[in-house]
This record gives C-alpha cells, sequence and structure tokens, in this order.
C-alpha cells in the first residue's frame, strides 16, 4: 500500500549531495512530490525534506541505502502524522478576480505584492491547508502558483 | 593528527606522492591528454605503472589485486573515453565489494560543463557504482582526498572509490599539506557489536538440532577464516557458501558441503531446506543463491552477520541481525559459544542425514554423467589435482565458471577470484594479471571461456610485455555456452546469436601476442601443459576444444525456489 510519506535527510553542505541522494530515489522509481532543502544550525550540514510517495517496505529500505551514502548522517521517514510540517505558496491572483481586498477568500493569507492587474499573496500552513486554500479560487483566477515543498520536523 | 607540508609541489606530484604513503607499488592504466601531468610524475616515483590494453581491464586487474591483498587496487584512465572504459570494471568491483582507487584525468576546470575536448561528467556516471567519489578542486586538497578515498575504499563494506583531477590542479604548484590520517565526518564503517545479540545468537545456536552456517564474500573482506571455521567446528555445523564465498571455508574439509545457488552444489541446495537454523555471514542474500526468496530455508530460524546494516531484512527476513565487522562477531560468538558447550560430538542425527545426502548425491547425472574425454567437470578435478593448492584461480562467466563453483575446490584464502554480482565475462584473464602482481610467488590460473577469453583478450599483451607469468585456460566450445544452455532448455533449442565461427585461432593468437601455447585434445595432455604453463616465467594459453553441448548441472532455474534444483540433463528432469 502507497502513501504519502515525509523523508528527512541529514546531510553534508556540499556540492554533489543532493544528488547523491535523489540518484537512489530515482533508483527506486519513486516520484518526489515535493523537495525542500537548507542548511541546519551550524551551517555545514543541510536538512532535505521530502514528500514522496511509496509503501512502507520501500521507504524503509530506501531510508537504510540513504543512511549509507558517505555524505548523508541520518535518513528518517515519517507518515505525515508523526511531524509538524510546514509548507508556503506564492499565489498570484488576477486583480479582477478578487473585487476587494477583504475578500473573505484571502483569509489566512498576506499580501505580498500588488500591481494594476494582479495580487501576490503568501499562505503558509500544512500542506493539508495550502490545498484547501487553493481550492478557493478557480484556476482562471490564478495566474502563477509556486509551493516550496514541505518542510518538516518530528513532532515531541 | 599530524600535517606535514610539501613545498613548491605539483598537485600531480601530490598525486604520486599520497600513493606512495598509503603504500601502492603497483598502479593499472593508461595514459591520455588529462593525466599525463600524473602519468609524468609517476616515472620518478618507484610505483610501477602496468600498462594495460584497455581500461576496463586495469580496472579489473586493480579490482583483483585488492581481493587478493584486501588493500586497495589502484587504476587510471584520462578523461572521456579513458573515464568511461573503466566503467565496466569499476561496476564489477562495485558489484562484490572490492577496494579499489580509481584516478581519472579530468578537463581543466575553465572548461567544465562546455563539452571540452573528452569531457564526461564522470563524477555523474559513476555515482551509481562507486561507494564514492572525490574531485579536488585545488592542488592542496590532493593528499585528504586521496587519502579519503582509500579509507572509504577499504573501510566497512569495501567498494570502489573515485579520484577525478582536473588537469588544471594536476598543475596548480603549491605547498601541499600532507595530513597523517583523516576523518570522513558521518561515516561509520565501524560499530561496537550488540553483547546481547551475540549472547541471543549463541542461545540459537546452542539450542539448534540442525545447524547449518553460510559464508559470504564478507568472510574474505574481514579476514574471518579462522573463527568461522571455529564456530563451525565447536558446533559441528556443515558449512554452506554462497558463489562469492566459495573458499571462506577450506572446501576439503568434512564439514563443508560447497556452494549453493543457481549452480551451486546439489547438497547444499537441499539441506539448506532441512536445517532449523541457518546463521549465515557476510552474504547479502542474493536471487542467484537463494532462488525464490520466499521458499528458501523458509523452515529455519535465520541469523545473519554483516557490516552493512541496509543488507538486514533486504531480501530475507530474518529472526536476528548482528551489524558489525564478522572476524569481530564471529570472534565474540565463539567465545560465547564456549563458555556454553564443549565441542560437539561427530555423530547425532542431523551429521547422519547430512552423511546420507551426501551419498544420495554422489549418483547424481550431474556429478558422474559426461561423455566426452574433456568435459568441463573433468577438466576442473584434473586441474584440481595438478595445481599446489596456493593456486590462485580467477575465471570468465559462463558454464566454464560453473564448472568450477561446483567441481573446483578452494582450499587457501583469497585464491578463488570471480565476478559474481555483476557476472562480467572478460574479467578472467586481467584478473589473472592483477592477482599474479599481488602474489608474484604463487601460480595463478585464469580458467575462462572462449566468449569471455576475447572480450579482454589483448591483455595478454599486458602480461606479455611486462613479464607477469599467468596462464589462461581457454574452455573453448565456440559458443557463448552458458547462454545456448539456456536457449537448450528454456527457449526450445532456438539458438540465436550465441554461436562463433572458427575465428581466431587461439594458438596462433597467443603465440602473436609472444605467449607461449597449445592446444590440447585429452586430459592426460591438458594436465602435461597445465603442469609446463605454470612453471614457465612466461605467460600460457592453453586452448581447451569442448562441445558446445554438455551443460552444466546442477541448476536451479531462474525464478524458481532452490528445492526445484534440477540434478541432471533434461532427459533426466531430475529434481530433488
Ligand atoms: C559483458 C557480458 N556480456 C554478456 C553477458 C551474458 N552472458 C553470460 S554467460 C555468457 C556466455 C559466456 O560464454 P563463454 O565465456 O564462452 O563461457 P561458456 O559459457 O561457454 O563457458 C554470456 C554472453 C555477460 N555475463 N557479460
Amino acid at each position: 500500500m502507497t502513501a504519502l510519506k515525509i523523508l528527512s535527510v541529514l546531510v553534508e553542505n556540499k556540492p554533489g549531495t543532493l544528488f547523491r541522494v535523489t540518484h537512489m530515489i530515482r533508483l527506486m522509481r519513486l516520484n518526489i512530490e515535493g523537495l525542500t532543502c537548507g542548511v541546519t544550525n551550524g551551517g555545514d550540514r543541510s536538512r532535505i525534506t521530502m514528500t514522496v510517495n511509496g509503501d512502507d517496505a520501500t521507504l524503509d529500505f530506501l531510508a537504510k541505502q540513504l543512511s549509507k551514502v558517505i555524505d548523508v548522517y541520518e535518513a528518517q521517514t515519517y507518515s505525515p502524522e508523526e511531524v509538524t510540517a510546514r509548507e508556503l505558496a506564492l499565489i498570484k491572483l488576477n486583480l479582477s478576480s478578487v473585487s476587494h481586498l477583504d475578500d473573505r477568500r484571502l483569509q489566512g493569507a498576506r499580501i505580498v505584492e500588488t500591481s494594476d492587474r494582479s495580487i501576490t499573496i503568501e499562505v503558509i500552513g500544512s500542506p493539508a491547508e495550502i490545498d484547501r486554500f487553493i481550492h478557493r479560487f478557480d484556476s482562471t483566477q490564478i495566474l502563477e502558483l509556486a509551493r516550496t515543498g514541505t518542510t518538516a520536523v518530528p513532532k515531541g | 593528527m599530524g600535517v606535514d607540508f610539501m613545498h613548491e609541489i605539483s598537485g600531480a606530484q601530490a598525486v604520486v606522492e599520497t600513493l606512495r604513503q598509503e603504500h601502492v607499488k603497483y598502479v593499472f592504466g593508461m595514459p591520455g591528454g588529462a593525466n599525463l601531468p600524473i602519468y609524468d610524475a609517476l616515472l620518478d616515483s618507484g610505483i610501477r605503472h602496468i600498462l594495460a590494453r584497455h581500461e576496463q581491464s586495469a580496472a579489473h586487474m586493480a579490482d583483483a589485486f585488492g581481493r587478493v591483498t584486501g588493500r586497495a587496487g589502484v587504476c587510471m584512465g584520462t578523461s572521456g573515453p579513458g573515464a568511461t572504459n573503466l566503467v565496466t570494471g569499476i561496476a564489477t568491483a562495485y558489484a562484490d565489494s572490492s577496494p579499489v582507487v580509481a584516478i581519472t584525468g579530468q578537463v581543466p576546470k575553465a572548461m567544465t560543463g562546455r563539452n571540452a575536448f573528452q569531457e564526461t561528467d564522470v563524477i555523474g556516471v559513476m555515482t551509481p557504482i562507486t561507494k564514492y567519489s572525490i574531485q579536488p578542486l585545488s592542488a592542496e586538497e590532493i593528499p585528504s582526498g586521496i587519502k579519503k578515498a582509500f579509507y572509504i575504499a577499504t573501510s566497512g563494506r569495501p567498494g570502489p572509490v573515485l579520484v577525478d583531477i582536473p588537469k588544471d590542479v594536476q598543475q596548480e604548484v603549491r605547498d601541499i599539506p600532507f595530513p597523517e590520517s583523516v576523518e570522513v565526518r558521518g561515516y561509520r564503517p565501524y560499530v561496537e557489536v550488540d553483547p546481547l545479540a551475540v549472547e541471543r545468537a549463541a542461545e540459537m545456536l546452542v539450542k539448534a538440532e540442525k545447524p547449518l552456517i553460510m559464508g559470504g564474500g564478507g568472510i574474505r573482506i574481514s579476514n574471518a577464516y579462522e573463527p568461522f571455521q571455529a564456530v563451525s567446528e565447536l558446533l559441528m555445523a556443515p558449512v554452506i557458501t554462497t558463489l562469492q564465498g566459495k573458499g571462506s571455508f577450506p572446501e576439503g574439509h568434512p564439514l563443508c558441503l560447497g556452494p549453493i545457488g543457481m549452480h551451486g552444489r546439489a547438497e547444499s541446495n537441499k539441506l539448506v531446506s532441512e536445517c532449523d537454523l541457518l546463521m549465515a555471514v557476510g552474504v547479502r542474500f542474493s536471487d542467484r543463491s537463494t532462488g525464490t526468496f520466499s521458499e528458501f530455508c523458509k523452515q529455519a530460524k535465520i541469523i545473519h552477520i554483516d557490516a552493512d546494516p541496509s543488507e538486514f531484512n533486504k531480501n530475507k527476513q530474518v529472526d536476528l541481525y548482528i551489524r558489525g565487522d564478522a572476524n569481530q562477531v564471529l570472534t565474540k560468538v565463539y567465545n560465547a559459544l564456549a563458555r556454553r558447550i564443549s565441542r560437539r560430538s561427530d555423530s547425532n542425527p542431523w551429521l547422519a542425514r547430512i552423511a546420507q545426502v551426501r551419498e544420495e548425491m554422489k549418483s547424481i547425472p550431474a556429478y558422474t554423467d559426461y561423455d566426452s574425454e574433456l568435459s568441463g567437470p573433468k577438466i576442473v578435478r584434473k586441474m584440481r589435482e595438478v595445481l599446489p593448492p596456493q593456486t590462485i584461480l580467477t575465471t570468465g562467466v559462463g558454464r566454464h565458471q560453473m564448472w568450477c563453483e561446483i567441481h573446483w575446490r578452494v582450499l587457501k584464502p583469497r585464491t578463488w577470484i570471480t565476478s559474481t554480482g555483476l557476472g562480467t565475462m572478460g574479467f578472467g584473464l586481467p584478473a589473472a594479471i592483477g592477482a599474479k602482481v599481488a602474489k608474484p610467488d604463487v601460480p595463478v590460473v585464469d580458467f575462462d571461456g572462449d566468449g569471455s577469453f576475447m572480450m579482454t583478450e589483448n591483455s595478454l599483451g599486458t602480461a606479455v610485455d611486462e613479464k607477469i607469468p599467468i596462464v589462461s585456460i581457454i574452455v573453448n566450445d565456440r559458443s557463448l555456452g552458458m547462454v545456448e544452455q539456456w536457449q537448450r532448455l528454456m527457449y526450445n533449442r532456438r539458438f540465436s546469436g550465441v554461436k562463433f565461427g572458427n575465428s581466431p585461432d587461439f594458438v596462433k593468437l597467443a603465440e602473436a601476442y609472444g605467449a607461449s601455447a597449445k592446444r590440447v585434445t585429452t586430459l592426460e595432455e591438458f594436465g602435461k601443459a597445465l603442469k609446463e604453463g605454470i612453471s614457465l616465467d612466461s605467460p600460457a594459453v592453453i586452448d581447451v576444444p569442448v562441445s558446445s553441448e554438455e551443460d552444466v548441472f546442477p541448476f536451479m532455474p531462474p525464478g524458481k525456489s532452490i528445492k526445484e534444483t534440477v540434478v541432471g540433463p533434461p532427459k533426466e528432469m531430475a529434481i530433488f
């Protein structure tokens, strides 16, 4: 049974590491639904957080294989309930589709840029919240959309 | 941790100096534009360069050197085609966890990514088939980079490591630091052995009534021969091996049953389904060894000992696993056992059953039924009669290799050198050269198929020019015999793309290279030619024409379980 899983990989912050990690994911024929990467405290390590769809056995095996990669410190898989997950989306809306700036659909978002034809808003939340937010608009109203992908830390 | 500086030396000199510090005496390779500075520096280094005729062969030589010595073999190639030619050899070493350091030249940094002449992204190409890769971007990074390569290649579960050095980095002249030792953050090849797991293993082993022990390539890697044998003898537990682990236990020993697998010994394939406990050490439960995973040894409890934790429960669910170096773990297991029991007696129902199966199997067609004077099994047994116990045997890939699996007896550690994980035709001859360079005082024989031999036959040029006296035996069936066998048994005798014509004449070919050569037609002639061959101080080739219709059995057909091993030619279709 496949399900969305969060793969959290702590790596050496240097060229080529992401390539070594994503190569393993390609080898297991998994699709990366989301990927974030940033330096962690200290600056010489990065945390790569990926959302992938796969069965438990494949993902456990993948985590073990990743742990073996020389520049990887640790690799863990989590189910979505086990982590606090956040994602950021930037949504550029057709100005004509939002009549006024206190449109109820904008609740929870922050306006980060406006022009005479568009308005760009920023939303932060769990991946599901972002999904729900995006569904408030129909596709003709959204000019552009960019999501960061999920970043996460385990709960507790 | 000390750091010495060498002043005003080039990156290329730093490469060579680091190799000397790593006690490298031989490198196998081929020069080209992008590694010329290294080759120039090699000339004054005291390190012997052995010129391969193809970089694939250079990699096989380094690989075999690594398997024979346990130290990393070194191969070199230039950028682009030199590097891509290494690929098959590096993948072969990777598949069999063999320590190799490959050093490639790369186009100068400023040309990177511009499709420069002979530019290949060799790190991109080789990442999936190397344990690690390193690209020094300044001459100062060279010594630490190469030292890391050696450390990573030889520690934990060994494997090939690539060092790709841009030409301008080789040419920089700097004050260059040489660290005494290096550290690789986040890489922990060795762990403390879990003492509780050791105690549990000992309990399980003591309780077992029908214990069986299985050895893989990990026994060689960690030099665990002694504790492995000691545990088996203490428990009086018979030993089976994988093909890579063949020789992890002396094959003349009464407790040795021999390899299991697609062309394993019938006794081993049968008894693995009868034991009540299997302790597997340094194995990865590959499909070629086990057949259908779920059917393999499903009646027994399994203990798995390995250095690589990603092997646990990968192909086979086990009851207990212990991570660690096989030598260390087995020593602890031995001590834990010795506290509980003294040497078991050699008469019990399990050993009686073993003896019975051995007796039954003696008469299976696979062991008795071959008509011609020169058939594979007979040649291999003759070879064992003639060659001294310390002889190193390398092989190609095919039926001839499998005849060795079944009939050759490995008597000494590190004398069985064969490509199992990748199954690379062309491995045998260059591997023999690498092995002979490592162990010049023992006979080294390449037992090859004609198809395999032809893939790297130009290595004869290396053997002759460099005066490396190996013997190649060509089991010459004018066919890709193993494939022919599959087509005969599984494709209704529709032979597609397997038959060679009469080219070449291997005797003339060998002589053209300056090797001595003989064609033999009887077993006796073969024995004589072999004895003579190993006494020469120059390379020799023995051409042994055989029928292509004698297939190799036992045979566990692909996709079948080990219980469906066929022990004779199809007219019998005798299964256990
Ligand atoms: C490089 C490579 N190409 C193809 C194969 C597939 N293959 C496996 S065995 C074999 C035939 C080997 O023939 P030969 O070396 O003459 O040995 P024989 O089986 O006749 O003893 C082939 C083509 C392989 N293992 N390696």
